[in-house]
């Protein structure tokens, strides 16, 4: 590795790092080649936190920033005055190796700018990936960017030697799109993942013929958009996660809260906050979708198209439809219990277990630690309701906000 | 009778033995750290894999596999009570069978289910926070658990690392697992001296600490929130930290 690498290595991966995907689950697979080195735990594991509190898993970078297009929302944009670097592919393998070895990653998170063209970036992604499997003898987790655009053929290849393969939707709409990043086309966008998902299907297809072949993707397809640098609302945003789940069989839409880095006419102002908190309800609603059997049109009313933001979406999913509550505890179906706010799948779980053996009380759920705080205005337990308050939107609003208020107050205490 | 056992597994077993097949426990000690009581005799148990054997394959029948487990991971915790919690279950779960594990919240069952947890977790996080050094080709880790967890740590090293050497070493129970082609062993160790890195290490370490403190976005800093997922104690053997 020559002297640059300190630099190449700062430039890369900042430009990588508002790259949310830090999730290497979806593989489990263990070590089975000879001379081999590396697993994939399905369970996915951080290596550390930084200072942000965010969990680092894998090794994320770019392969290279200097990009021949111009989206007006990134640093990367060809007429954006910055430090350009690349790096070669044996850099890249090399580095990923070396880290794996000493515990500091789970993997490789590879994505790039668009360097000469898609096809040639598309190439030296491709070569990373070979190197990686074939002379390092690399298995653990691989997740790479497909260049919209590309040849299939190189994307195929590639494919087939990478656990995740991801291209960005970016935009929610057409119009955002045309807006912001001219040169990206939506049909050049989904037909990359039209062809991952025939890929991935094909394979899992053969794999029932003849064992021994080679499976194409394994860990799925996933796919990110910004958030809040164009005026799209909630419903739109969740309806499109919910159509690209549908129709691609996506493992994750990712969100990213936009954050202002330079100023153009269409976006919003340098001193904007990121939405966090939007960024936040969209992965909770989101969350929903994928494991609380919610379909995002419940979410939305005519008159109400986004999230609340004061309250997390299974509360203000209940708040919107009150008739569908208090639900009993002792009769609920699991898919009925999993719609209590406050109450997850392990205590979901739980109550299912254990009312087996006998009646649930109120006692018992808390015996179970099942958290109430929330839980206690939707629920009915042998028929009686613990709120302690009138069954009513608003006054459940004031309780939970009066909760919310002691919480900060004993954080505080605290500090 | 207080029985007392080596602090060995297979040791707690055998005492559990004697506790149906000689007489009941008032409680089970490790011997080393043993305070003689006014009201009960004492007796010091030889560890008897038979015994333990039998004690083992009756849990595993009459109870479940899984209470098996959550038994073992409660012994490695470091829990001063574990061994009458494990008693106290097991006299629970031998009337149960293999409807214990339903009781989740009861007051017999719900210690076990907790510090095994706790033990779990400890295992998940180390999976990730351990970190390796290249020594003349061998990797090297430290690490001071909680729990004596460094058992449950081998298999996915194992696998990670099929065709490396490595070593892992328990700093605060002195000892440690070698592992080398597909074989590992634990072994006892005393002090290991400060370890002088090669210049390829020490690049590479610097490379990850740029990489790690260059990953945090400044604005959305939370340090309380890292303390929270990496406590002050683990982060002495972790590369970034330091
Ligand atoms: S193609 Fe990617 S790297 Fe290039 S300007 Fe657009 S978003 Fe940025």
């Amino acid at each position: 590795m020559d002297d640059n690498i300190f630099e190449k290595l700062k430039i890369l991966s900042d430009a990588a790092k508002y790259d949310v995907s830090c999730v290497s689950s979806g593989v489990d697979r263990k070590n089975n080649t000879v001379g081999s080195i590396g697993n994939a735990a399905a369970c996915g594991i951080c290596h550390t936190w930084s200072a942000d509190g965010r969990c680092i898993s894998l090794l994320k970078i770019l392969l290279t920033n200097d990009c021949i297009y111009d989206c007006k929302y990134c640093m990367n944009r060809v007429t954006n005055p910055t430090n350009r670097a690349t790096f070669t592919p044996e850099e890249v393998a090399e580095l990923t190796i070396q880290f794996y070895r000493r515990n500091y990653i789970e993997g490789l998170f590879l994505s790039s700018a668009v360097e000469k063209s898609p096809d040639y970036t598309m190439e030296n992604l491709y070569r990373v990936l070979y190197l990686l499997r074939y002379k390092y003898n690399f298995w653990g987790y691989v997740h790479v960017k497909g260049i919209p655009g590309a040849s299939n053929d190189l994307i195929q290849k590639t494919g087939m030697l990478a656990d995740r393969m991801s291209v960005n939707i970016e935009l929610p709409t057409r119009e955002s799109l045309s807006l912001l990043a001219p040169q990206k086309k939506v049909e050049n966008l989904l037909k990359p993942m039209a062809l991952i998902n025939h890929e991935i299907s094909r394979t899992i297809d053969d794999k029932k013929h003849f064992s021994n072949t080679p499976r194409f993707v394994p860990g799925g397809q996933s796919t990110q958009m910004i958030i809040g640098a164009t005026p799209d609302n909630d419903k739109t945003i969740l309806n499109l996660s919910q159509n690209l789940y549908d129709r691609f069989n996506m493992k994750r839409v990712f969100f990213s809260a936009y954050i202002p880095v330079i100023s153009a006419p269409n976006l919003p102002a340098i001193s904007t906050m990121p939405p966090m908190l939007r960024e936040h309800r969209l992965y909770q609603a989101d969350w929903l979708m994928r494991f609380y059997y919610f379909k995002s049109e419940e979410l939305f009313t005519e008159t109400e198209p986004n999230l609340d933001l004061e309250f997390d979406p299974k509360m203000m999913f209940a708040l919107r439809n009150m008739d569908k509550f208090p639900i009993e505890i002792n009769k609920a179906s699991y898919e009925e219990l999993l719609r209590i706010p406050g109450l997850g799948v392990t205590s979901a779980q739980r109550i299912i277990r254990e009312r087996k053996n006998a009646e649930l009380s109120y006692d018992s759920l808390r015996k179970m630690r099942t958290v109430l705080k929330r839980a206690k205005y939707f629920i009915t337990v042998k028929g009686k309701y613990y709120g302690n308050i009138n069954f009513d939107p608003d006054r459940i609003k004031d309780e939970v906000r009066q909760q919310e208020i002691q919480k900060q107050i004993s954080i505080f205490d605290l500090v | 009778m207080d029985y007392l056992y080596d602090g060995t597994f297979e040791g707690l077993l055998t005492c559990i033995y004697y506790h149906y097949k000689k007489e009941k426990a008032t409680g089970i000690f490790e011997v080393k750290s043993y305070q003689q009581s006014l009201i009960n005799d004492f007796e010091r148990i030889e560890t008897d894999a038979n015994k333990a054997k039998i004690v083992s394959n009756a849990i595993v029948n009459k109870i479940s596999r899984e209470a098996y487990v959550h038994i073992y991971y409660c012994y490695l915790s470091s829990n001063e009570q574990k061994e009458i919690i494990i008693l106290d279950f097991l006299i629970f779960a031998f009337k149960y069978g293999n409807n214990t594990m339903n009781f989740y919240s009861h007051e017999k069952v719900l210690p076990i289910n907790e510090i095994s947890l706790k033990v779990s977790r400890e295992v998940h996080k180390f999976l990730g926070i351990l970190r390796f050094s290249d020594i003349e080709g061998i990797l090297y880790a430290k690490f001071s658990p909680d729990h004596d967890i460094l058992v449950l740590l081998i298999e996915h090293f194992a696998d990670r690392y099929k065709y490396e050497k490595f070593m892992i070493h328990d700093q605060r129970r002195n000892k440690a697992i070698i592992y080398d082609n597909d074989l590992w062993q634990m072994i006892d160790v005393d002090v290991i001296n400060e370890l002088e890195y090669s210049q390829n290490e020490k690049l590479i370490q610097d490379l990850w600490k740029q990489y790690f403190t260059n990953m945090a976005i400044k604005e959305r800093k939370n340090t309380n929130l890292q303390f929270q997922f990496v406590p002050a104690r683990y982060r002495k053997n972790m590369t970034e930290f330091h």
